[in-house]
Protein backbone atom coordinates (compact mmCIF):
# COMPACT_ATOMS: atom_id res chain seq x y z
CA UNK A 1 0.00 0.00 0.00
CA UNK A 2 1.29 3.70 -0.82
CA UNK A 3 0.21 5.73 2.02
CA UNK A 4 -0.02 8.98 1.21
CA UNK A 5 0.80 10.93 4.47
CA UNK A 6 -0.21 14.60 4.13
CA UNK A 7 -3.68 12.83 2.76
CA UNK A 8 -4.02 10.69 5.83
CA UNK A 9 -3.03 13.55 8.07
CA UNK A 10 -5.42 16.13 6.67
CA UNK A 11 -7.82 13.15 6.98
CA UNK A 12 -7.85 13.23 10.65
CA UNK A 13 -7.52 16.51 10.78
CA UNK A 14 -10.41 16.78 9.54
CA UNK A 15 -11.92 14.03 11.77
CA UNK A 16 -10.89 16.07 14.66
CA UNK A 17 -12.35 18.69 13.32
CA UNK A 18 -16.18 17.58 13.15
CA UNK A 19 -15.71 16.01 16.40
CA UNK A 20 -14.52 18.75 18.16
CA UNK A 21 -17.67 20.45 16.27
CA UNK A 22 -20.11 17.42 16.95
CA UNK A 23 -19.46 17.67 20.73
CA UNK A 24 -19.15 21.77 21.39
CA UNK A 25 -23.03 21.50 20.25
CA UNK A 26 -23.92 18.92 22.05
CA UNK A 27 -22.27 20.59 25.35
CA UNK A 28 -23.77 23.71 24.53
CA UNK A 29 -27.28 22.13 24.13
CA UNK A 30 -26.83 20.27 27.07
CA UNK A 31 -25.28 22.96 28.95
CA UNK A 32 -27.95 25.36 28.24
CA UNK A 33 -30.85 22.87 29.16
CA UNK A 34 -29.20 22.53 32.44
CA UNK A 35 -28.51 25.83 33.60
CA UNK A 36 -32.40 26.34 32.79
CA UNK A 37 -33.18 23.10 34.84
CA UNK A 38 -30.71 24.27 37.66
CA UNK A 39 -31.64 27.90 38.01
CA UNK A 40 -35.56 26.87 38.39
CA UNK A 41 -34.42 24.09 40.95
CA UNK A 42 -32.32 26.75 42.70
CA UNK A 43 -35.03 29.24 42.80
CA UNK A 44 -38.07 27.13 42.84
CA UNK A 45 -37.11 24.75 45.28
CA UNK A 46 -36.40 26.76 48.26
CA UNK A 47 -40.07 28.11 48.47
CA UNK A 48 -41.74 24.80 47.64
CA UNK A 49 -43.08 24.01 50.88
CA UNK A 50 -46.74 22.81 51.80
CA UNK A 51 -48.64 25.68 51.85
CA UNK A 52 -48.00 26.22 48.00
CA UNK A 53 -50.64 23.45 47.91
CA UNK A 54 -52.95 24.09 50.15
CA UNK A 55 -53.20 27.90 49.88
CA UNK A 56 -54.77 30.15 47.22
CA UNK A 57 -52.83 32.50 45.22
CA UNK A 58 -52.25 35.66 48.04
CA UNK A 59 -52.52 39.68 47.08
CA UNK A 60 -49.03 41.40 47.06
CA UNK A 61 -47.22 41.61 50.46
CA UNK A 62 -48.75 38.71 51.96
CA UNK A 63 -48.10 34.70 52.30
CA UNK A 64 -50.32 32.38 50.05
CA UNK A 65 -49.81 29.65 47.49
CA UNK A 66 -50.72 27.91 43.89
CA UNK A 67 -53.81 25.87 45.01
CA UNK A 68 -55.91 27.57 42.72
CA UNK A 69 -54.02 27.74 39.69
CA UNK A 70 -52.84 23.64 40.34
CA UNK A 71 -56.34 22.88 40.83
CA UNK A 72 -57.55 25.35 37.53
CA UNK A 73 -54.99 23.94 35.48
CA UNK A 74 -55.82 20.08 36.21
CA UNK A 75 -59.09 20.67 35.50
CA UNK A 76 -58.46 22.47 32.45
CA UNK A 77 -56.29 19.66 31.29
CA UNK A 78 -57.96 16.84 32.42
CA UNK A 79 -61.50 17.87 30.30
CA UNK A 80 -59.32 18.83 27.15
CA UNK A 81 -57.80 15.64 27.00
CA UNK A 82 -60.76 13.93 27.75
CA UNK A 83 -62.35 15.81 24.87
CA UNK A 84 -59.60 15.86 22.65
CA UNK A 85 -58.20 12.61 22.85
CA UNK A 86 -61.17 10.60 21.54
CA UNK A 87 -61.71 12.97 18.73
CA UNK A 88 -57.83 12.69 17.88
CA UNK A 89 -58.37 8.67 17.98
CA UNK A 90 -61.08 8.49 16.22
CA UNK A 91 -59.86 10.75 13.30
CA UNK A 92 -56.73 8.80 13.65
CA UNK A 93 -58.09 5.30 13.36
CA UNK A 94 -60.39 6.59 10.14
CA UNK A 95 -57.32 7.48 8.95
CA UNK A 96 -55.19 4.28 9.42
CA UNK A 97 -57.72 1.71 8.75
CA UNK A 98 -61.24 2.52 7.25
CA UNK A 99 -59.91 5.72 4.70
CA UNK A 100 -56.50 4.56 4.42
CA UNK A 101 -56.63 4.26 0.26
CA UNK A 102 -59.06 7.51 0.25
CA UNK A 103 -58.42 10.82 -0.79
CA UNK A 104 -60.22 11.98 2.19
CA UNK A 105 -57.24 10.83 4.59
CA UNK A 106 -54.55 12.76 2.58
CA UNK A 107 -56.32 16.09 2.74
CA UNK A 108 -56.94 15.47 6.27
CA UNK A 109 -53.38 14.43 6.94
CA UNK A 110 -52.42 17.88 5.53
CA UNK A 111 -54.54 20.21 6.99
CA UNK A 112 -53.69 17.97 10.93
CA UNK A 113 -49.99 18.52 10.10
CA UNK A 114 -50.74 22.69 9.85
CA UNK A 115 -53.06 22.22 13.20
CA UNK A 116 -50.08 20.72 14.34
CA UNK A 117 -47.34 23.11 13.82
CA UNK A 118 -49.60 26.09 14.41
CA UNK A 119 -48.78 28.74 17.15
CA UNK A 120 -50.98 27.93 20.24
CA UNK A 121 -51.86 31.92 20.16
CA UNK A 122 -53.95 30.95 17.43
CA UNK A 123 -56.12 28.61 18.92
CA UNK A 124 -56.80 30.79 21.74
CA UNK A 125 -58.21 33.37 19.62
CA UNK A 126 -59.69 30.69 18.18
CA UNK A 127 -61.78 29.91 20.93
CA UNK A 128 -61.97 33.26 21.56
CA UNK A 129 -63.86 33.98 18.81
CA UNK A 130 -66.40 31.09 18.92
CA UNK A 131 -67.19 30.80 22.60
CA UNK A 132 -65.44 34.04 24.87
CA UNK A 133 -66.96 36.94 22.68
CA UNK A 134 -70.65 35.15 21.87
CA UNK A 135 -70.88 34.37 26.20
CA UNK A 136 -69.83 37.68 26.98
CA UNK A 137 -66.63 36.26 29.62
CA UNK A 138 -63.62 34.25 30.35
CA UNK A 139 -64.20 30.85 31.26
CA UNK A 140 -62.62 27.55 32.48
CA UNK A 141 -64.54 25.74 29.49
CA UNK A 142 -63.39 27.87 27.51
CA UNK A 143 -60.10 27.08 28.21
CA UNK A 144 -60.59 23.86 28.08
CA UNK A 145 -61.95 23.86 24.90
CA UNK A 146 -58.50 25.54 23.73
CA UNK A 147 -56.29 23.04 25.60
CA UNK A 148 -58.54 20.68 23.28
CA UNK A 149 -58.18 21.97 19.97
CA UNK A 150 -54.47 21.36 20.44
CA UNK A 151 -54.56 18.05 21.98
CA UNK A 152 -56.41 17.20 18.67
CA UNK A 153 -53.33 17.20 16.25
CA UNK A 154 -51.25 15.22 18.06
CA UNK A 155 -53.22 12.79 18.61
CA UNK A 156 -54.30 12.43 15.37
CA UNK A 157 -51.27 11.83 14.32
CA UNK A 158 -49.78 9.68 17.02
CA UNK A 159 -52.90 7.38 16.60
CA UNK A 160 -52.31 7.63 13.02
CA UNK A 161 -48.76 6.61 13.16
CA UNK A 162 -49.32 3.75 15.57
CA UNK A 163 -52.00 1.93 13.64
CA UNK A 164 -50.00 1.71 10.52
CA UNK A 165 -47.09 0.51 12.24
CA UNK A 166 -49.22 -2.29 12.87
CA UNK A 167 -48.39 -5.22 10.09
CA UNK A 168 -50.87 -5.55 7.72
CA UNK A 169 -50.74 -9.33 7.95
CA UNK A 170 -52.58 -9.28 11.06
CA UNK A 171 -55.37 -7.61 9.63
CA UNK A 172 -55.65 -10.20 6.76
CA UNK A 173 -55.49 -13.07 9.56
CA UNK A 174 -58.01 -11.25 11.31
CA UNK A 175 -60.36 -11.06 8.21
CA UNK A 176 -58.95 -14.62 7.36
CA UNK A 177 -61.43 -15.28 10.50
CA UNK A 178 -64.68 -13.44 9.25
CA UNK A 179 -63.87 -10.78 11.87
CA UNK A 180 -65.96 -7.95 10.85
CA UNK A 181 -63.67 -4.77 10.50
CA UNK A 182 -64.89 -2.61 13.35
CA UNK A 183 -63.78 -5.77 16.42
CA UNK A 184 -60.66 -6.37 14.16
CA UNK A 185 -59.59 -2.74 14.75
CA UNK A 186 -60.77 -2.69 18.70
CA UNK A 187 -59.86 -6.41 19.80
CA UNK A 188 -56.65 -6.52 17.90
CA UNK A 189 -55.00 -3.35 15.56
CA UNK A 190 -55.80 -1.15 19.38
CA UNK A 191 -54.52 -3.65 21.08
CA UNK A 192 -51.15 -4.29 18.96
CA UNK A 193 -51.29 -0.18 19.03
CA UNK A 194 -52.05 0.76 22.72
CA UNK A 195 -48.64 1.23 24.30
CA UNK A 196 -47.79 3.90 21.34
CA UNK A 197 -51.31 5.42 21.61
CA UNK A 198 -50.81 6.16 25.36
CA UNK A 199 -47.65 7.49 24.51
CA UNK A 200 -49.38 9.71 22.34
CA UNK A 201 -51.86 11.17 25.10
CA UNK A 202 -49.48 11.80 27.72
CA UNK A 203 -47.20 13.70 25.37
CA UNK A 204 -50.25 15.44 24.65
CA UNK A 205 -50.93 16.22 28.17
CA UNK A 206 -47.28 17.07 28.59
CA UNK A 207 -47.47 19.69 25.63
CA UNK A 208 -50.74 21.32 26.95
CA UNK A 209 -49.95 21.89 30.46
CA UNK A 210 -47.25 24.03 29.62
CA UNK A 211 -49.72 25.95 27.58
CA UNK A 212 -50.24 30.00 28.53
CA UNK A 213 -51.15 32.19 25.32
CA UNK A 214 -54.57 30.17 24.62
CA UNK A 215 -55.46 30.31 28.33
CA UNK A 216 -55.01 34.03 27.90
CA UNK A 217 -57.66 34.25 26.05
CA UNK A 218 -60.12 32.13 27.21
CA UNK A 219 -60.06 30.80 30.82
CA UNK A 220 -58.15 34.36 31.87
CA UNK A 221 -57.38 33.87 35.46
CA UNK A 222 -58.86 34.00 38.91
CA UNK A 223 -57.62 35.40 42.44
CA UNK A 224 -59.79 33.20 44.38
CA UNK A 225 -60.19 29.53 44.97
CA UNK A 226 -63.10 28.47 42.06
CA UNK A 227 -63.89 25.29 40.40
CA UNK A 228 -67.06 26.48 38.25
CA UNK A 229 -65.93 26.19 34.71
CA UNK A 230 -69.01 28.99 33.25
CA UNK A 231 -66.55 31.82 35.49
CA UNK A 232 -62.44 32.33 34.87
CA UNK A 233 -60.50 30.01 36.01
CA UNK A 234 -57.09 29.89 37.14
CA UNK A 235 -53.95 27.81 35.38
CA UNK A 236 -50.87 27.91 36.28
CA UNK A 237 -49.07 29.14 33.09
CA UNK A 238 -50.92 32.04 33.47
CA UNK A 239 -50.27 32.76 37.20
CA UNK A 240 -46.56 32.35 36.14
CA UNK A 241 -46.73 34.74 33.51
CA UNK A 242 -48.67 37.35 35.94
CA UNK A 243 -46.49 36.56 38.77
CA UNK A 244 -42.89 36.56 37.10
CA UNK A 245 -43.89 39.90 35.77
CA UNK A 246 -44.85 42.17 38.74
CA UNK A 247 -42.82 43.77 41.41
CA UNK A 248 -43.56 41.97 44.25
CA UNK A 249 -40.93 39.90 45.52
CA UNK A 250 -42.70 36.87 46.79
CA UNK A 251 -44.87 36.83 43.37
CA UNK A 252 -42.11 36.20 41.51
CA UNK A 253 -40.64 33.37 44.13
CA UNK A 254 -44.49 32.01 43.80
CA UNK A 255 -43.65 32.32 39.90
CA UNK A 256 -40.59 30.35 40.66
CA UNK A 257 -42.25 27.13 42.24
CA UNK A 258 -44.86 26.93 39.51
CA UNK A 259 -42.65 27.44 37.08
CA UNK A 260 -40.75 24.17 38.97
CA UNK A 261 -43.78 22.45 39.44
CA UNK A 262 -44.96 22.06 35.92
CA UNK A 263 -41.83 21.14 34.73
CA UNK A 264 -40.93 18.50 37.07
CA UNK A 265 -44.69 17.23 36.04
CA UNK A 266 -44.18 17.88 32.49
CA UNK A 267 -40.61 15.87 33.06
CA UNK A 268 -42.77 12.30 35.20
CA UNK A 269 -45.02 12.39 32.08
CA UNK A 270 -42.17 12.27 29.82
CA UNK A 271 -40.73 9.57 31.20
CA UNK A 272 -43.61 7.80 31.47
CA UNK A 273 -44.21 8.05 28.08
CA UNK A 274 -40.38 6.82 27.56
CA UNK A 275 -41.20 4.01 29.80
CA UNK A 276 -44.40 2.82 28.23
CA UNK A 277 -42.83 3.35 24.43
CA UNK A 278 -39.35 1.47 25.62
CA UNK A 279 -41.85 -1.81 27.40
CA UNK A 280 -43.82 -1.79 24.10
CA UNK A 281 -40.36 -2.63 22.07
CA UNK A 282 -39.00 -4.80 24.81
CA UNK A 283 -42.56 -7.27 24.37
CA UNK B 1 -60.76 -54.34 -3.71
CA UNK B 2 -60.23 -51.76 -1.60
CA UNK B 3 -56.51 -51.20 -1.80
CA UNK B 4 -56.54 -47.22 -2.81
CA UNK B 5 -59.28 -45.91 -0.69
CA UNK B 6 -58.62 -42.52 -1.71
CA UNK B 7 -59.46 -43.67 -5.17
CA UNK B 8 -61.77 -45.72 -4.46
CA UNK B 9 -64.64 -43.43 -3.79
CA UNK B 10 -65.30 -40.65 -6.34
CA UNK B 11 -64.28 -37.59 -4.72
CA UNK B 12 -66.48 -34.72 -4.26
CA UNK B 13 -65.87 -31.40 -6.32
CA UNK B 14 -66.00 -29.10 -3.19
CA UNK B 15 -65.13 -25.43 -5.21
CA UNK B 16 -64.94 -24.92 -8.41
CA UNK B 17 -63.45 -22.05 -10.27
CA UNK B 18 -64.78 -20.88 -13.52
CA UNK B 19 -63.29 -18.50 -15.98
CA UNK B 20 -61.47 -16.70 -13.52
CA UNK B 21 -59.96 -13.65 -14.13
CA UNK B 22 -58.34 -11.36 -11.79
CA UNK B 23 -57.07 -7.65 -12.03
CA UNK B 24 -54.44 -5.67 -9.79
CA UNK B 25 -55.93 -2.57 -11.22
CA UNK B 26 -55.37 -2.57 -15.12
CA UNK B 27 -52.62 -5.23 -14.66
CA UNK B 28 -55.03 -8.89 -15.60
CA UNK B 29 -52.76 -10.77 -13.56
CA UNK B 30 -55.28 -14.56 -13.87
CA UNK B 31 -56.27 -15.29 -17.12
CA UNK B 32 -59.22 -17.82 -17.20
CA UNK B 33 -58.26 -19.88 -14.53
CA UNK B 34 -60.91 -23.61 -14.20
CA UNK B 35 -59.69 -25.59 -11.34
CA UNK B 36 -61.65 -27.91 -8.98
CA UNK B 37 -60.75 -28.32 -5.49
CA UNK B 38 -62.08 -31.93 -4.20
CA UNK B 39 -63.10 -32.60 -0.20
CA UNK B 40 -60.52 -34.70 1.66
CA UNK B 41 -57.34 -34.18 -0.76
CA UNK B 42 -54.92 -31.70 -0.50
CA UNK B 43 -54.52 -29.51 -3.54
CA UNK B 44 -51.12 -27.79 -4.10
CA UNK B 45 -50.45 -24.59 -6.45
CA UNK B 46 -46.94 -24.59 -7.96
CA UNK B 47 -45.12 -22.26 -10.23
CA UNK B 48 -42.73 -19.84 -10.16
CA UNK B 49 -42.66 -16.36 -8.46
CA UNK B 50 -45.34 -13.83 -9.97
CA UNK B 51 -47.52 -16.46 -11.27
CA UNK B 52 -50.59 -16.16 -9.60
CA UNK B 53 -50.66 -18.58 -7.55
CA UNK B 54 -51.11 -17.08 -3.76
CA UNK B 55 -53.94 -14.92 -5.82
CA UNK B 56 -55.95 -17.52 -7.03
CA UNK B 57 -55.82 -18.52 -3.29
CA UNK B 58 -56.66 -14.83 -2.43
CA UNK B 59 -59.81 -15.13 -4.17
CA UNK B 60 -60.56 -18.13 -2.66
CA UNK B 61 -61.67 -16.71 0.45
CA UNK B 62 -62.03 -12.78 -1.31
CA UNK B 63 -58.82 -11.54 1.11
CA UNK B 64 -58.53 -9.59 -2.07
CA UNK B 65 -61.27 -7.77 -0.76
CA UNK B 66 -59.25 -5.71 1.34
CA UNK B 67 -57.53 -3.95 -1.06
CA UNK B 68 -59.14 -1.08 -3.60
CA UNK B 69 -58.25 -1.42 -7.07
CA UNK B 70 -57.86 -5.17 -7.46
CA UNK B 71 -61.30 -7.21 -8.72
CA UNK B 72 -62.05 -10.86 -9.91
CA UNK B 73 -64.30 -12.16 -12.94
CA UNK B 74 -65.77 -14.98 -13.35
CA UNK B 75 -67.01 -17.68 -10.84
CA UNK B 76 -65.74 -19.56 -7.91
CA UNK B 77 -69.08 -21.98 -6.82
CA UNK B 78 -68.61 -22.87 -3.14
CA UNK B 79 -71.34 -25.40 -1.82
CA UNK B 80 -73.64 -24.35 -5.02
CA UNK B 81 -73.13 -20.72 -4.84
CA UNK B 82 -71.22 -18.19 -6.59
CA UNK B 83 -68.59 -16.80 -3.75
CA UNK B 84 -67.92 -13.81 -5.77
CA UNK B 85 -71.28 -12.63 -6.17
CA UNK B 86 -71.80 -8.79 -4.32
CA UNK B 87 -74.40 -10.53 -2.26
CA UNK B 88 -72.42 -13.12 -0.30
CA UNK B 89 -71.29 -12.06 3.18
CA UNK B 90 -68.01 -12.15 3.33
CA UNK B 91 -66.85 -12.37 7.13
CA UNK B 92 -69.66 -15.64 7.12
CA UNK B 93 -67.76 -16.74 3.99
CA UNK B 94 -63.94 -16.75 5.52
CA UNK B 95 -65.94 -18.56 8.80
CA UNK B 96 -65.78 -21.69 6.27
CA UNK B 97 -62.97 -21.33 4.37
CA UNK B 98 -60.11 -20.55 6.53
CA UNK B 99 -56.47 -19.16 5.79
CA UNK B 100 -52.73 -19.80 7.16
CA UNK B 101 -50.28 -17.76 5.72
CA UNK B 102 -46.94 -17.62 5.25
CA UNK B 103 -45.48 -15.61 8.34
CA UNK B 104 -46.94 -16.91 11.58
CA UNK B 105 -49.71 -14.22 12.62
CA UNK B 106 -50.33 -14.78 16.27
CA UNK B 107 -53.09 -11.92 18.27
CA UNK B 108 -51.29 -9.66 20.54
CA UNK B 109 -53.24 -11.92 22.92
CA UNK B 110 -53.04 -14.97 24.88
CA UNK B 111 -52.14 -18.26 23.42
CA UNK B 112 -56.23 -19.62 24.76
CA UNK B 113 -57.62 -15.89 23.94
CA UNK B 114 -56.02 -16.42 20.18
CA UNK B 115 -57.88 -19.25 19.92
CA UNK B 116 -61.20 -18.76 21.59
CA UNK B 117 -61.47 -15.25 19.77
CA UNK B 118 -62.23 -16.56 16.74
CA UNK B 119 -64.71 -18.99 18.40
CA UNK B 120 -66.23 -16.59 19.76
CA UNK B 121 -67.11 -14.61 16.60
CA UNK B 122 -69.86 -17.35 16.17
CA UNK B 123 -70.39 -19.41 18.49
CA UNK B 124 -72.17 -18.75 22.24
CA UNK B 125 -70.06 -21.21 23.99
CA UNK B 126 -70.04 -22.41 27.78
CA UNK B 127 -66.95 -21.64 29.18
CA UNK B 128 -66.30 -25.34 29.87
CA UNK B 129 -67.49 -25.91 26.23
CA UNK B 130 -65.02 -22.99 24.99
CA UNK B 131 -62.09 -24.97 27.04
CA UNK B 132 -62.44 -27.92 25.24
CA UNK B 133 -62.76 -26.50 22.16
CA UNK B 134 -59.44 -24.80 22.38
CA UNK B 135 -57.79 -27.94 23.46
CA UNK B 136 -58.84 -29.87 20.90
CA UNK B 137 -57.84 -27.26 18.57
CA UNK B 138 -54.79 -27.30 20.25
CA UNK B 139 -54.28 -31.35 20.02
CA UNK B 140 -55.26 -30.74 16.02
CA UNK B 141 -52.43 -29.02 15.86
CA UNK B 142 -50.22 -30.71 17.97
CA UNK B 143 -49.29 -28.05 19.79
CA UNK B 144 -51.34 -29.20 22.82
CA UNK B 145 -48.57 -30.57 24.95
CA UNK B 146 -45.93 -28.04 24.43
CA UNK B 147 -48.33 -24.82 25.17
CA UNK B 148 -51.15 -26.70 27.71
CA UNK B 149 -48.93 -25.26 31.11
CA UNK B 150 -48.71 -21.97 29.62
CA UNK B 151 -52.06 -21.09 27.65
CA UNK B 152 -52.14 -18.13 29.84
CA UNK B 153 -48.73 -16.32 28.57
CA UNK B 154 -48.79 -14.49 24.97
CA UNK B 155 -49.12 -16.00 21.91
CA UNK B 156 -45.91 -14.17 20.59
CA UNK B 157 -43.88 -15.80 23.05
CA UNK B 158 -44.13 -18.54 21.40
CA UNK B 159 -41.24 -20.08 18.62
CA UNK B 160 -41.94 -19.34 15.27
CA UNK B 161 -43.08 -23.19 14.31
CA UNK B 162 -45.22 -23.38 17.36
CA UNK B 163 -46.37 -19.69 16.05
CA UNK B 164 -47.45 -21.28 12.80
CA UNK B 165 -49.39 -24.43 14.84
CA UNK B 166 -50.89 -22.10 16.96
CA UNK B 167 -52.70 -20.00 13.71
CA UNK B 168 -53.25 -23.73 12.38
CA UNK B 169 -55.19 -24.41 15.54
CA UNK B 170 -57.17 -20.82 15.65
CA UNK B 171 -58.76 -21.93 12.36
CA UNK B 172 -59.22 -25.29 12.90
CA UNK B 173 -61.40 -23.81 15.96
CA UNK B 174 -63.84 -22.34 13.86
CA UNK B 175 -64.56 -25.27 11.60
CA UNK B 176 -64.39 -24.31 8.53
CA UNK B 177 -65.12 -26.48 4.90
CA UNK B 178 -61.68 -25.45 3.52
CA UNK B 179 -58.16 -24.58 4.53
CA UNK B 180 -56.29 -22.29 2.37
CA UNK B 181 -52.31 -22.62 3.09
CA UNK B 182 -50.32 -19.41 1.92
CA UNK B 183 -46.43 -20.77 1.99
CA UNK B 184 -47.06 -22.01 5.50
CA UNK B 185 -43.53 -23.23 5.89
CA UNK B 186 -41.58 -20.98 3.87
CA UNK B 187 -40.10 -19.10 7.02
CA UNK B 188 -39.72 -22.30 9.32
CA UNK B 189 -36.87 -24.61 9.88
CA UNK B 190 -36.97 -28.34 8.70
CA UNK B 191 -38.30 -29.62 11.70
CA UNK B 192 -41.18 -27.46 12.08
CA UNK B 193 -41.61 -28.15 8.44
CA UNK B 194 -42.31 -31.86 8.81
CA UNK B 195 -44.21 -30.82 11.46
CA UNK B 196 -46.84 -29.04 9.93
CA UNK B 197 -46.62 -31.33 6.74
CA UNK B 198 -47.84 -34.14 8.91
CA UNK B 199 -50.82 -31.86 10.26
CA UNK B 200 -51.56 -30.64 6.76
CA UNK B 201 -51.76 -34.60 5.67
CA UNK B 202 -53.52 -35.23 8.61
CA UNK B 203 -56.28 -32.39 8.27
CA UNK B 204 -57.17 -33.64 4.87
CA UNK B 205 -59.64 -36.11 5.95
CA UNK B 206 -61.88 -33.45 7.34
CA UNK B 207 -60.99 -30.55 5.20
CA UNK B 208 -60.74 -29.77 1.27
CA UNK B 209 -57.36 -28.22 1.64
CA UNK B 210 -55.46 -25.93 -0.45
CA UNK B 211 -51.57 -25.06 -0.44
CA UNK B 212 -49.61 -22.56 -2.23
CA UNK B 213 -45.88 -23.70 -2.18
CA UNK B 214 -42.44 -22.79 -3.59
CA UNK B 215 -40.74 -26.16 -2.45
CA UNK B 216 -41.84 -29.19 -5.16
CA UNK B 217 -40.37 -31.38 -2.93
CA UNK B 218 -43.02 -30.45 -0.53
CA UNK B 219 -46.09 -30.32 -2.99
CA UNK B 220 -44.97 -33.90 -4.16
CA UNK B 221 -45.06 -34.97 -0.59
CA UNK B 222 -48.41 -33.27 0.99
CA UNK B 223 -50.87 -33.26 -2.11
CA UNK B 224 -52.97 -35.40 -3.86
CA UNK B 225 -53.65 -33.07 -6.82
CA UNK B 226 -50.86 -30.38 -7.74
CA UNK B 227 -51.88 -27.14 -10.04
CA UNK B 228 -49.15 -25.59 -11.99
CA UNK B 229 -49.33 -22.26 -12.91
CA UNK B 230 -47.26 -19.63 -15.18
CA UNK B 231 -47.72 -16.01 -15.77
CA UNK B 232 -51.18 -16.18 -14.82
CA UNK B 233 -52.25 -18.70 -16.32
CA UNK B 234 -53.10 -22.33 -15.15
CA UNK B 235 -50.74 -24.46 -17.54
CA UNK B 236 -51.40 -28.02 -16.33
CA UNK B 237 -53.82 -29.65 -13.76
CA UNK B 238 -53.89 -33.62 -12.31
CA UNK B 239 -52.94 -36.15 -10.05
CA UNK B 240 -49.89 -34.68 -8.04
CA UNK B 241 -48.08 -38.44 -9.15
CA UNK B 242 -48.67 -37.93 -12.44
CA UNK B 243 -47.69 -33.94 -12.79
CA UNK B 244 -44.25 -35.18 -10.78
CA UNK B 245 -43.94 -38.23 -13.28
CA UNK B 246 -44.94 -37.68 -16.84
CA UNK B 247 -46.41 -34.04 -16.80
CA UNK B 248 -48.23 -33.32 -20.38
CA UNK B 249 -47.17 -29.57 -21.11
CA UNK B 250 -43.33 -28.86 -21.85
CA UNK B 251 -43.39 -25.69 -19.45
CA UNK B 252 -44.20 -27.98 -16.56
CA UNK B 253 -42.00 -30.96 -17.32
CA UNK B 254 -38.92 -28.07 -17.34
CA UNK B 255 -40.54 -26.46 -14.05
CA UNK B 256 -40.40 -29.45 -12.28
CA UNK B 257 -36.99 -30.81 -13.83
CA UNK B 258 -35.94 -27.31 -12.41
CA UNK B 259 -34.67 -26.49 -15.95
CA UNK B 260 -36.57 -23.39 -15.81
CA UNK B 261 -35.53 -20.36 -17.36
Amino acid sequence: MDLDKARYRQRKRRNATNSILCVSATVLGVGILAIILGTLVYKGFSGLSVEVFTQMTPPPGSAGGLLNPIVGSLIMTVIGVLIGAPLGMLAGTYMAEYGRYSKMTSVVRFINDILLSAPSIVMGLFVYTIMVAPMGHFSGFAGAIALAVLVIPIVVRTTEDMLLLVPGSLREASAALGMPRALMIRKVAYKAARAGMITGVLLAVARVSGETAPLLFTALNNQFWSTNLNAPLSSLPVVIFQFALSPYADWQRLAWVGALIITLAVLALSIAARWLGSSRTSQ
Amino acid sequence: MNLMPSSSTRPVEKLSVRGLNFYYGQTLALKNINLPLYEQQVTAFIGPSGCGKSTLLRVLNRMYDLYPNQRAEGEVIFDGVNLLSPKQDVNLLRSRIGMVFQKPTPFPMTIYENIAFGVRLYERLLKHDLDERVEQSLRRAALWTEVKDKMHTSGLSLSGGQQQRLCIARTVAIKPDVILFDEPCSALDPISTARIEELIDELKQEYTIAIVTHNMQQAARVSQKTAFMYLGELIEFDDTAKIFTSPQAKQTQDYITGRFG
